[in-house]
């Protein structure tokens, strides 16, 4: 599934191809149950690519890394038939390890600045959960832990902010096109 | 589940709800919620509209994901604390130098994301579009674009026109043949079509059929003993889920603005190094309603680096006041005039 057009090709080659061996390497450790992994790494290689194209990513590594996990996720939910009580919310801290790459482009990018605004714009409790959820990728329950907050807290307070972050979209012309 | 009350009157349209739901299912949803999701879908048509633009933003917020690899790999609730409040916690600005570098250029310094000089005329200016998506012609004539990522194959025989949507979404744009019946497959569910145009989504755990011309029916995946199918019309759109015991599919339907915003995935950002103010207002001009003008060859040879979405002449007229001191006059609705402040 190469991109089309060279300047994304290019990129992908550089940036992306070098991180597969590690990438299935992980994916194969952390979701051994659920066996064939090559569907996931294209899927995320798709949400990469699809996302890219319409704005600017900050790290593509950690990008690729917490799509790849929503997706195991989702899967396993879907094989078990309804949501596991415990077990299928697995450690994915300290994917974004040791990486020292510099995150690509975000000097000048300014969506990325404003969704970054967006999320400084929110209320503490709901600020620190957005944050670890998402430039950490951390899940509902490792969110609860690091915050000593219940599961129940976490996602309500998720939503609070989801829903605040959109006002802000709104107010600032963001949206998947302009809104009069 | 616990449908919370909302205190924000009538005109909430569901989304405190819609929100709940994005958060829901980012986790993943149970049985019971499943039904429950898909009765207050029902309920009232801009819940739908609500929960497209929830899981939307949801979504969107990924792009910040490794934001903080460049300053330490333990996660810190803290990393996004606005500049205001770190002032009085100084405990904070502990951090290394090179962190409070990258940090400070890219989130308290906003005159560091346009830099500005005089133009190099040796150096044409770059500028272009990022990525397209693709159209592909099938054999009858039928028009595939395929949002990027998508991938299609044609298997086409003398009794149907069958196509296989593997990933991705695509938009269908069907020749009229009675006689041939054009059938799109994601994920074992089944769209079928005689002359139409329509838009398939697949995910993980559902597919997405949206009608814009004629009619289509919709039938789940046969391996799961789904019969009959639903009709799709013009102006609707359905949510198939694709579980063992998924409910039947619920037909919606949507007005014009809702159907462009769900098509809305063709490309629209502007890339430009070193670009003449002028040509970057020309490209502006070309994609939107609104019209800028000039005043003063100065300003019009003001080079920048920058990207902009395509339809975002707000937030680009606000960053040329903040950061270069340029005055934006409106006339009207439609017209904009940049000038020097002084």
């Amino acid at each position: 599934m190469p991109p089309h057009d060279p300047t994304t090709a290019d990129w992908f080659s550089k940036e992306v191809q070098p991180l597969e061996p590690a990438f299935r390497s992980w994916l194969k450790k952390r979701f051994p149950t659920l066996g064939d992994t090559d569907d996931l790494v294209q899927e995320s290689y798709a949400r990469l690519l699809r996302t890219r194209r319409t704005g600017s990513i900050a790290c593509a590594k950690a990008f690729l890394y917490v799509t790849a996990r929503n997706l195991a996720l989702n899967r396993l939910r879907h094989l078990r038939y309804e949501r596991p009580e415990n077990g299928a919310e697995m450690d994915t801290s300290h994917v974004v390890d040791d990486t020292k790459s510099i995150p690509e482009s975000i000097s000048h990018a300014e969506d990325l600045q404003l969704l970054v605004h967006a999320i400084q714009s929110l209320p503490d409790r709901c600020r620190q959960v957005i944050t670890l959820r998402k430039i950490y990728g951390l899940s509902q329950k490792e969110v609860a832990e690091k915050m000593g907050i219940s599961e129940h807290t976490v996602e309500a307070q998720g939503a609070i902010g989801l829903r605040k972050c959109i006002g802000y979209f709104r107010s600032h012309g963001y949206g998947r096109r302009v809104r009069k | 589940m616990k449908m919370a009350s909302s205190n924000l009157g009538d005109d909430d349209f569901g989304e405190k709800q819609a929100a709940e739901w994005a958060l829901r299912h980012d986790r993943g949803i149970t049985a019971t919620e499943q039904d429950e999701f898909y009765a207050w879908l029902a309920l009232d048509p801009h819940h739908s509209e609500a929960w497209a633009e929830h899981r939307w933003g949801w979504e969107e917020l990924d792009r910040l994901a490794g934001l903080q690899t460049s300053l330490s790999a333990i996660p810190d609730p803290e990393l996004l604390r606005p500049l205001s409040d770190r002032i009085i916690r100084p405990l904070k600005w502990v951090m290394p130098v090179a962190a409070a570098l990258i940090l400070g250029v890219f989130l308290w310094n906003p005159k560091e994301k346009l830099t500005a000089q005089l133009v190099d005329s040796s150096a044409p200016p770059r500028i272009e579009t990022v990525a397209l998506i693709e159209e592909r012609t099938l054999s009858d004539g039928s028009v595939v674009s395929l949002n990027r990522g998508a991938e299609v194959t044609e298997n086409y025989s003398k009794d149907e026109r069958r196509v296989q949507l593997n990933r991705g979404e695509a938009t269908f744009s069907v020749v009229h043949d009675a006689s041939l019946p054009f059938i799109v497959e994601a994920n074992g569910v089944a769209v079928r079509a005689v002359g139409t145009v329509f838009n398939v989504r697949l995910d993980a755990s559902t597919v997405e059929v949206l009608v814009t011309e004629g009619q289509v029916r919709v039938e789940p995946q046969s391996s799961l003993g789904g019969e009959a199918g639903a009709l799709v019309g013009a102006s609707q759109y359905t949510i198939i889920a694709l579980l063992p015991h998924a409910n039947e599919p619920r037909v919606i339907g949507l007005t014009a603005d809702e159907i462009d915003e769900r098509l809305a995935w063709q490309p629209r950002w502007l890339d430009f190094t070193k670009a003449p103010l002028s040509a970057i207002i020309a490209k502006f001009n070309r994609s939107n309603g609104i019209q800028i003008t000039i005043e003063g060859s100065k300003l019009a040879d003001l080079s920048l680096s920058a990207t902009f979405r395509s339809d975002n002449i707000e937030g680009f007229v606000r960053l040329m006041e903040s950061n270069f001191g340029i005055q934006a006059t409106r006339i009207g609705e439609n017209r904009i005039i940049l000038s020097n402040a002084e």
